[in-house]
């Protein structure tokens, strides 16, 4: 009795909340309205097909006649997939070969030029951005060209120095190095804009002030600079992460995921058994299994980086 | 009043945000290094153009049809259509019904085709399919049954062609093409590196892949030419497939098992690594630039000596790759992993498919019939296009056995004709095509690049398709 009792108060007082905020809500409905359209939309477009793709994980269907439920049989078979594991592996790979160098380069360059004494800092700021707005569909036809082994226009120039014909994309490693520096070329301007954007909120006051102390120009970038930046290249590195992991039209448009797998990443492995195998119900485990990856990992660089920012 | 001006304002908030939406997805760009499907090459096929059909017979159905049909197809195809003055000799016999095709690749068909057929809504009245992926499609439901209409031309078309578009015992595609494996190769070369470069001595030489080995290392040799391309990181198993079709294998067997990693299988990917192993291969990968380059080369500039390709591949040959090459090519049969086995293979091949959805069945399949159960469709396309026709009765026209001065006046058709009739049925293509070829590409790759034994690449690959699939 004395449960019931207990139990009925709040249970009584929440509905009366709801009610509450539902005069609230009701009273200021016209913002409420103009910004539905937005919800409406997340909820078909967004939230509908996370959770349904969360049924499918667990589901074999080709898209087609009846959804057969399978339990746990996906996730069984994802542990077991050479491809899917390489392909993560490949994420990893990519993200050290070419996350450190562009992030460092965008930063030099956007120290670089946001000093005002470069001569034609916007022209080169423009320069550096536009890779960013090509399309990347030609540009990894154009690098593909560049890239042959035997017709090559890179290896071209090389023999000019009598270096061997460099295998750049008929190897594991060439492959690699190839794609990110298809990636760098492309992303370089954009990370380059994010980073001017955080120096710019630095006070010159503060660099002025270690010059003044007798800091050298190098010492200032990485004991002032480098330090006050640290937000700012949390985010640039957050996203090439995330980047590192989604490549998606680089590698279609350069190497299809080749050689011998070596550029396949989790996004194409997905893309693959999802729209060229019609398994939608693997390409869903395979899509959570992954989801649960990047979190930790994006989890983790906060822990690391983002800890002393003040 | 006021209400009304309030719901189209949310309209148009939510049209902007729609589009706003539409713009960020982006349709998936072409496959880059993906495989050119069989009868489709990634640059136009300059067809040459033939003079109409001589005055068809009109089929005397009365059953006047209307209404648009729209066809997905690949540039070659359409090429094929418009230069044979084939839908003008349609428009006469059904003057009502309205043809539109819409070019899409290969690559795009096979990711667009399914989508339609999985929403149920945006598929075309008629689609080409190439035979690598028509089972895969099949299997996937959404295709009209169109056992009744084919039933008579069962026994008229190449009897493999029916395999992948049969599910059920029942039918659900019309073959146009069919893809019989030659064995092309440069008379210039032959003639320099001292061996005869008649047709049947070629033939002869190259018997066995044992034979092929020595003609090529000849040709190494003498020439320096390398004897064909067969690139080893990027491999994507087209010429492995061909090999194990002429043997009547495949990927898997009459009872559905896996045989990727059979014994067979293993030899013949050992009898192909001999070639990379003796350094007698190009590394061009197919349908690039590099890989065209090396067809279209002079003598001096050392060719690639031979290509194991389909019949389509002449008309691409003569027509953009290597037309200065006139007169240097010869059409001999392709090597044999045994002695005394036939001489033939598929590669490629396409058939239309008319989807469920479509609401003009009676005109899709109407124009279907017309263009490939019919000889004279058949024959005016293929003189546009060198798409072998499937349908055999076609084979007894005059043009089979006219000479072709691309290469050197040699009579080929009979070659290709012959070639198609001894066809074995295999089972490189089905339901599964597109996951086995791709394992066994990567198997073939790691073989190719030293990474991996034979035998080990291609157990891992099969065990990965027994888990996928669930095969046996």
């Amino acid at each position: 009795m004395a449960e019931t009792t207990v139990m009925k108060r709040p249970v009584l007082s929440l509905v009366a909340r709801l009610r509450q905020k539902w005069i609230e809500i009701y009273k200021a409905r016209w913002p409420y309205w103009f910004i539905s359209p937005f919800y409406i939309l997340f909820l078909i477009f967004g939230v509908y097909p996370i959770l349904f793709s969360l049924y499918l994980s667990f589901t074999e269907w080709k898209g087609l006649g009846p959804i057969k439920f399978v339990g746990l049989r996906n996730f069984e078979l994802l542990l077991k997939d050479k491809v899917f594991w390489q392909s993560v592996t490949n994420g990893a790979i990519l993200f050290f070969l070419y996350v450190p160098i562009m992030t460092f380069m965008a930063l030099v360059l956007a120290v670089i030029l946001n000093s005002k004494r470069v001569r034609g800092f916007r022209f080169f700021r423009t320069l550096l951005f536009i890779p960013y707005i090509m399309n990347i569909v030609a540009a990894g036809f154009t690098f593909r060209l560049m890239l042959n082994q035997k017709y090559g226009l890179v290896n071209m120039m090389l023999e000019i120095f009598n270096i061997a014909p460099v295998p750049w994309l008929e190897s594991v490693w060439g492959g690699r190095i190839s794609l990110c520096l298809l990636v760098i070329w492309a992303w370089l301007g954009y990370n380059m804009v994010i980073m001017l954007a955080g120096l710019q909120t630095i006070p010159g006051e503060l660099t002025e002030a270690a010059l003044i102390d007798g800091a050298s120009s190098t010492q200032a970038f990485f004991y002032v600079t480098i330090p006050l930046m640290r937000p700012v290249i949390l985010f640039s590195v957050v996203l090439s992460t995330m980047g590192s992991f989604n490549l998606f039209s680089e590698i279609y448009n350069l190497t299809g995921g080749g050689p011998i797998n070596a550029t396949i990443t989790p996004v194409i492995v997905i893309f693959n058994q999802a729209f060229g195998n019609f398994r939608l119900g693997y390409a869903s485990a395979m899509a959570y299994l992954y989801f649960i990856i990047l979190f930790a990992l994006t989890l983790l660089q906060f822990r690391y980086f983002g800890q002393q920012v003040d | 009043m006021f209400r009304f001006k309030t719901l189209m304002f949310l309209i148009l908030v939510a049209s902007m945000i729609l589009s706003a939406c539409g713009g960020q997805a982006t349709t998936p760009p072409t496959a880059a290094t993906e495989a050119p499907a069989a009868t489709e090459p990634p640059a136009a096929t300059e067809a040459p153009a033939t003079e109409a059909p001589a005055a068809t017979e009109a089929p005397t159905e009365a059953s006047q049809l209307s209404g648009k049909v729209t066809i997905w197809m690949w540039k070659a195809a359409h090429d094929a259509l418009t230069n044979s003055g084939v839908l003008d000799e349609f428009k006469k016999v059904q003057p009502d019904v309205e043809v539109e095709i819409v070019e899409y690749n290969p690559a795009d068909v096979y990711q667009k085709l399914p989508l339609a057929l999985q929403a149920g809504t945006g598929a075309p009245d008629i689609s080409l399919v190439e035979n690598s992926h028509l089972a895969q499609i099949v299997a996937l439901g959404g295709l009209t049954d169109m056992t009744e209409w084919v039933t008579p031309y069962l026994d008229k078309m190449n009897a493999y062609k029916w395999a992948d578009a049969k599910l059920d015992d029942k039918y659900y595609a019309m073959p146009w093409d069919s893809g019989p494996v030659v064995f092309y190769y440069r008379r210039d070369v032959f003639d320099a590196a001292g061996l005869s470069s008649d047709p049947d001595s070629v033939s002869a030489a190259v018997a066995t892949w044992d034979d092929y080995l020595t003609v090529c290392q000849t040709i190494m040799e003498k020439t320096g030419s390398a004897c064909f391309s067969n690139n080893k990181a990027n491999n994507y198993g087209r010429l492995y497939e061909m090999m194990l079709w002429q043997q009547g294998l495949g990927y898997y067997n009459a009872e559905g098992q896996v045989t990727v990693d059979s014994p067979e299988n293993i030899a013949t990917l050992e009898t192909l690594k001999k070639f990379w192993d003796a350094n007698l291969t190009s590394d061009q990968l197919e349908w690039t630039d590099g890989w065209y380059a090396e067809m279209a080369a002079e003598t001096e500039a050392k060719p690639i000596a031979t290509l194991i390709e389909a019949a389509w591949m002449g008309a691409f040959l003569k027509g953009w790759i290597a037309p200065g090459t006139e007169g240097k090519w010869g059409v001999a049969l392709m090597p044999t992993m045994e002695a005394g086995q036939v001489r033939a293979a598929n590669d490629g091949g396409s058939a239309f498919v008319i989807p469920d959805q479509s609401e003009n069945k009676e005109a899709a399949w109407a124009l279907t019939e017309f263009l490939f159960g019919n000889v004279d469709s058949q024959v005016a396309m293929f003189k546009a296009s060198d798409f072998l026709p499937s349908l055999e009765a076609a084979y007894a026209d005059p043009v089979f056995s006219e000479p072709d001065p691309f290469f050197a006046d040699q009579p080929v058709r009979p070659t290709y004709v012959d070639v198609v009739k001894e066809v074995p049925i295999a089972y490189v293509y089905g339901p599964n095509y597109p996951e086995m070829n791709g394992f066994v590409a990567t198997a073939i790759q790691k073989v190719a690049t030293g990474e991996s034994s034979v035998e080990d690449a291609l157990k891992e690959a099969a065990d990965a398709i027994r888990a996928q699939t669930g095969m046996p």
